[in-house]
Order: C-alpha cells, then sequence, then structure tokens
C-alpha cells in the first residue's frame, strides 16, 4: 500500500473540515421578541380571560356577596393587607417555615434517595414505602402532628417534611435510575474509583431528575404547609397565609378568604419561576435537552 | 502501510497477551461459553482488527482485555497501562464541553489544572478539534463527538507503550464520515504508536484499518483464522468467504 502522502494528508483535513461544517448541528439565533410573546402572553391573556369571566358572574349576581365577592374587592382586601404592612408579616412566616422545611427536607432525602438508590435491599425494603407516602396527602399528618409535638411549630414542620421528603427522595431516585448503563463503564474505563465516580460522573449525570424532585418537593413543602397553617392555629404559633385563610373562613368574609388563596398561589409558583425554573432550564439546557422549557 | 509480520523476537515482546482465555457467563445448564481458550498476542505498536458476526464475544473479549471482566480460566496478560477504551457510541458526558471531557481522565489521575489544559488541548488537535473545546456533545456532530471520545480514550493512556481498545466505533456513523475517521484513526495511530484491538463485524474496515485480522466464531467465540494484512485486494474476498462459512455453520439443524 502507498505511503500516505502529505497531499492525501491535506486532502483528509479539508474533507473533514467540510463534513464537520455540514453536519455540525445548527442553532438558530435567539428571536427575543418572539421569545417574549410566545411565552409570556398566552399565560397573561389566560388571566385575564379568568378576570373577566369572574368580574361577569359577579356582575350577573348568580350567588350573594358572601359567597363570590368582586375581583375589586377582593383586589382592594389585598391593597389594603399591603397598606397596613400586615402582608409581610404574613408572608414571611409561611415563606421562611416554607424555605427551613423544605431546607431540611433535602438534607434528610439526599442521603435517603441515595440509600434507596443504591442499595438493593433498602430499595425493596422502603420504596415502595416511600412512594405510597408520596401519593398520602400530607394534610393527614396533621392531627399526629399536633398530638405529638402539640400546637408548635415542630408540628407544621413534621408535616411539611412528610410531604416534601418522599418526592425529593424519590426524584433521587428515578435521576439514578436514569443514568445511561454506558456511563457505569465509562467512569470505570476513565480510572474513577467508587467515589470519584460518584462525584464526577453519577451525580452529574443523575442532575435532572433529581432537579424534578427538589422542584416537585418545593410544591409538596408548598401546600403541605399550607395544610398545616390552616388546621394548627394557635396564637403562639403566628399568623401565616394558612392561618388568613382560617381566619377568612371563621369571619365569613369571603373576600379575605379569595385573597389569601391568591396570595398563596402566587407565592407557590412565583417561587417556582423564579428560582426553580429558570436552575431546570439552564441545567437541562447545558446538556441540549428540555427544547420546551 | 509497510509492516509485514515477523515472528515475535523475545517472549516479552507483546502489549497484551490472552493464554488459553475462556468467558463463561451463568452456572450450571445455564451457562453459555462466550470466549472459548483464546490466544492472542497483540504487540506494541500493532494494529489488530477482530472480525466477527455477532455474538462471537467480540465485545466480551476487549472487556476481559480492558480488565473490566475476570476471565473464567486462562491469563490476561498486558505490559501497558490501564488500557483505553472507546465504544460504539461516543458516550461524553453532556455537562461537560468537549474540552472538559478530554480532561476529566487527567484530573481522575491528578494532574494539576494547567497540565490537564495543555494535554486536553495537544489531544484535541490531535483529533483536528482546534478551537471546539468549548462545545458541549450536543453541539458537535457524530463524527466530532467520536473524535472527543478517541481524545479522551488518549488521555487515559500513558504516551508510550499505550493500548486502545475500540468496540465497533464507527458503525453507528454514515459511510462518508466513517471513511474519514477511519483515515483518522490511522493518522492518530502512526502518530502515537499506540497499539489498537479494534472490533469490527465489517471485513472491509478491518482490512483497511489492522496489520492483522483475525477471525472469530460465534458461541463460543474462538479464534479461527488469522491474516496479515500486506495490501493485496483478495484478501478481502478471501476473508468473506471464511466469515460466511463461520456463520453458515450455525444453522440451527
Amino acid at each position: 500500500m502507498s505511503s500516505h502522502s502529505a497531499v492525501e494528508r491535506e486532502d483528509d483535513e479539508a474533507v473533514e473540515a467540510g463534513l464537520d461544517a455540514l453536519t455540525s448541528p445548527q442553532a438558530a439565533p435567539p428571536d427575543k421578541r418572539a421569545r417574549f410573546v410566545g411565552r409570556v402572553l398566552p399565560p397573561v391573556i389566560a388571566l385575564v380571560v379568568i378576570g373577566c369571566l369572574w368580574q361577569a358572574l359577579w356582575a350577573a349576581a348568580f350567588w350573594p356577596e358572601y359567597q363570590l365577592p368582586a375581583p375589586a374587592a377582593v383586589l382592594d382586601q389585598i391593597v389594603q393587607q399591603v397598606r397596613s404592612g400586615q402582608i409581610v408579616g404574613f408572608l414571611w412566616v409561611s415563606v421562611h417555615r416554607a424555605v427551613i422545611g423544605f431546607a431540611v427536607s433535602v438534607v434528610v432525602a439526599v442521603p435517603l434517595g441515595l440509600l434507596i438508590a443504591n442499595v438493593p435491599p433498602v430499595r425493596r425494603a422502603i420504596g415502595p414505602l416511600i412512594s405510597g407516602l408520596q401519593s398520602l396527602p400530607s394534610v393527614a399528618w396533621v392531627p399526629a402532628g399536633v398530638l405529638w409535638f402539640g400546637l408548635t411549630d415542630y408540628a407544621i414542620y413534621f408535616v411539611v417534611l412528610l410531604g416534601a421528603v418522599p418526592s425529593i427522595a424519590n426524584g433521587l431516585v428515578s435521576g439514578v435510575d436514569q443514568i445511561p448503563p454506558i456511563f457505569h463503564r465509562v467512569g470505570l474505563v476513565i480510572g474513577a474509583t467508587r467515589l470519584t465516580a460518584v462525584r464526577h460522573v453519577l451525580l452529574p449525570a443523575a442532575l435532572p431528575g433529581f432537579l424534578a424532585g427538589l422542584k416537585q418537593g418545593w410544591a409538596f413543602s408548598w401546600r403541605s404547609l399550607m395544610a398545616a397553617e390552616l388546621i394548627a392555629t394557635s396564637p403562639q404559633l403566628g399568623v401565616g397565609l394558612g392561618q388568613v385563610l382560617h381566619n377568612g373562613m371563621s369571619l365569613s368574609d369571603m373576600s379575605l378568604v379569595m385573597a389569601a388563596i391568591l396570595l398563596i398561589f402566587f407565592v407557590g409558583v412565583g417561587i417556582e419561576l423564579a428560582l426553580f425554573r429558570p436552575l431546570e432550564r439552564s441545567v437541562l439546557r447545558a446538556r441540549g435537552l428540555g427544547g420546551g422549557l | 502501510m509497510t509492516s509485514t509480520l515477523e515472528p515475535l523476537s523475545t517472549a516479552t515482546d507483546y502489549a497484551v497477551r490472552l493464554t488459553s482465555v475462556s468467558k463463561t457467563f451463568g452456572h450450571g445448564e445455564s451457562a453459555v461459553t462466550a470466549v472459548d481458550r483464546v490466544d492472542l498476542t497483540v504487540r506494541p505498536r500493532e494494529f489488530v482488527c477482530l472480525l466477527g458476526a455477532s455474538g462471537c464475544g467480540k465485545s466480551t473479549l476487549l472487556n476481559l482485555i480492558g480488565g473490566l471482566e475476570r476471565p473464567t480460566a486462562g491469563e490476561v496478560e498486558l505490559t501497558t497501562g490501564r488500557p483505553a477504551v472507546m465504544f460504539q457510541e461516543a458516550a461524553l458526558l453532556p455537562w461537560l464541553t468537549a474540552a472538559q471531557n478530554v480532561e476529566l481522565p487527567l484530573r481522575l489521575a491528578g494532574l494539576d489544572r494547567r497540565a490537564r489544559r495543555d494535554r486536553a488541548e495537544q489531544l484535541l488537535g490531535l483529533v483536528r478539534l482546534v478551537g471546539m473545546g468549548r462545545k458541549r456533545p450536543h453541539e458537535l456532530s457524530g463524527g466530532m463527538r467520536q473524535r472527543v471520545a478517541l481524545a479522551r480514550a488518549l488521555a487515559c493512556t500513558s504516551n508510550d507503550n499505550a493500548l486502545l481498545l475500540m468496540d465497533e466505533p464507527f458503525s453507528a456513523l454514515d459511510a462518508i464520515t466513517r471513511d474519514v475517521l477511519q483515515a483518522e484513526l490511522l493518522r492518530v495511530w502512526r502518530e502515537t504508536g499506540t497499539a489498537v484491538v479494534f472490533v469490527t463485524h465489517d471485513v472491509r474496515e478491518a482490512v483497511r484499518l489492522g496489520q492483522r485480522v483475525v477471525l472469530l466464531s460465534s458461541r463460543p467465540g474462538r479464534v479461527m483464522q488469522e491474516w496479515s494484512v500486506a495490501g493485496d485486494a483478495d484478501i478481502v474476498d478471501d476473508i468473506n468467504t471464511r466469515l460466511r462459512e463461520v456463520i453458515s455453520s450455525h444453522v440451527v439443524a
């Protein structure tokens, strides 16, 4: 066979460079305006439509005022809370509880999830239990929490933990399960030990599933917290959004109830949109995934 | 290619030597022998292609050499460091850039940041991906990913007396890209002087790349015949004929 000449090599190089140019995936430059229109407009339109329907229903007076207050009355209720500064107190009490509860849940759930994912007997023993707990409404734990811990913050954190830990642990387990098997072999052949393989290959590979679990865990801690605050009310506990809801019910003040529901909704969604969505998006984008986000 | 096969000069003149290696999966009646008493010697800087139909234990043989599996019987001896492995898919870590993928084995080997960067740059240059280091795997074409994987595999080896194990690395690529990458691999092999064990089921690929082609039978995998490639055109037909015979012998009666 002829020896590999310099001309031949240059030829190869040119062909290869041409192939690279032809076959590299092309990314279209992002169109900011189109993105804004496509992303922000639909939910805004939906909100406006819902608001209009509400206004129309109220104007038609199908239900008495104490059952369906006017949108303006609910808005006025929120504005009053903002003016008096009380809203800061409600939000602070609930949000700081949710954040602490969520943080503790993460600390508990991560080792638990890793244990379930990596130790088969543990998975067989408590895997189904953890999945089952996830479908148990956490409000069911409120009576037990109150009886065990009294009307204290501990009872509330207990409920939040039982709500959030299973979904975070499950997210981590499915993240680990979804690691392509080839990555285990990659870890071996590039010279990773068991420990460095976990640090450099397996944990990063499980990150998308883990993040999805975190996002769901946040949603679960927030709704568990509201359930706990709504039922476990006492002067010592301070007034969170759940207690505002409770007060609205006691006072038969529907506009207060609706204002509280709106606040609960917007805090929950707001934290997801402000924190978890961008985090998830940047992780998935870096891997060439998540076109829909 | 200029090399002609000479008999092994000394007993230690090998990169890898398999002596009567067998591998059986399972126990008792359900046991399957994937590899049966295989003797194989690969000399330093030699390019050997293992050829066979599916089920011939090619991949198992590669795993045995790479230390990913232990032989049931026989002995696998290596004079090289830990062999580098390339799979059919690039298997790059999608959260790392191309350069970081190449750097990871160096990082695990304990090189400092600067040495890692220099070596990764050098290796990416070797596979003609200068300036692509910052790209993520999904931003690269299949052929480019496989070249990054080659650079990463080379990063696993020490400079001299290395062994590269390749498990059908180009079989998932289109014909044009495969052709270019075969030329690329030969160039890299000449420049680095690593020994290569290349598994394939493509006779033409085996003859184009290998200095020696080893035909394996299927279930269990045994060495059927060996050819040294000295550039004659008939050898492809010759190997093809033999491969067809070997496959035909597996017709269930």
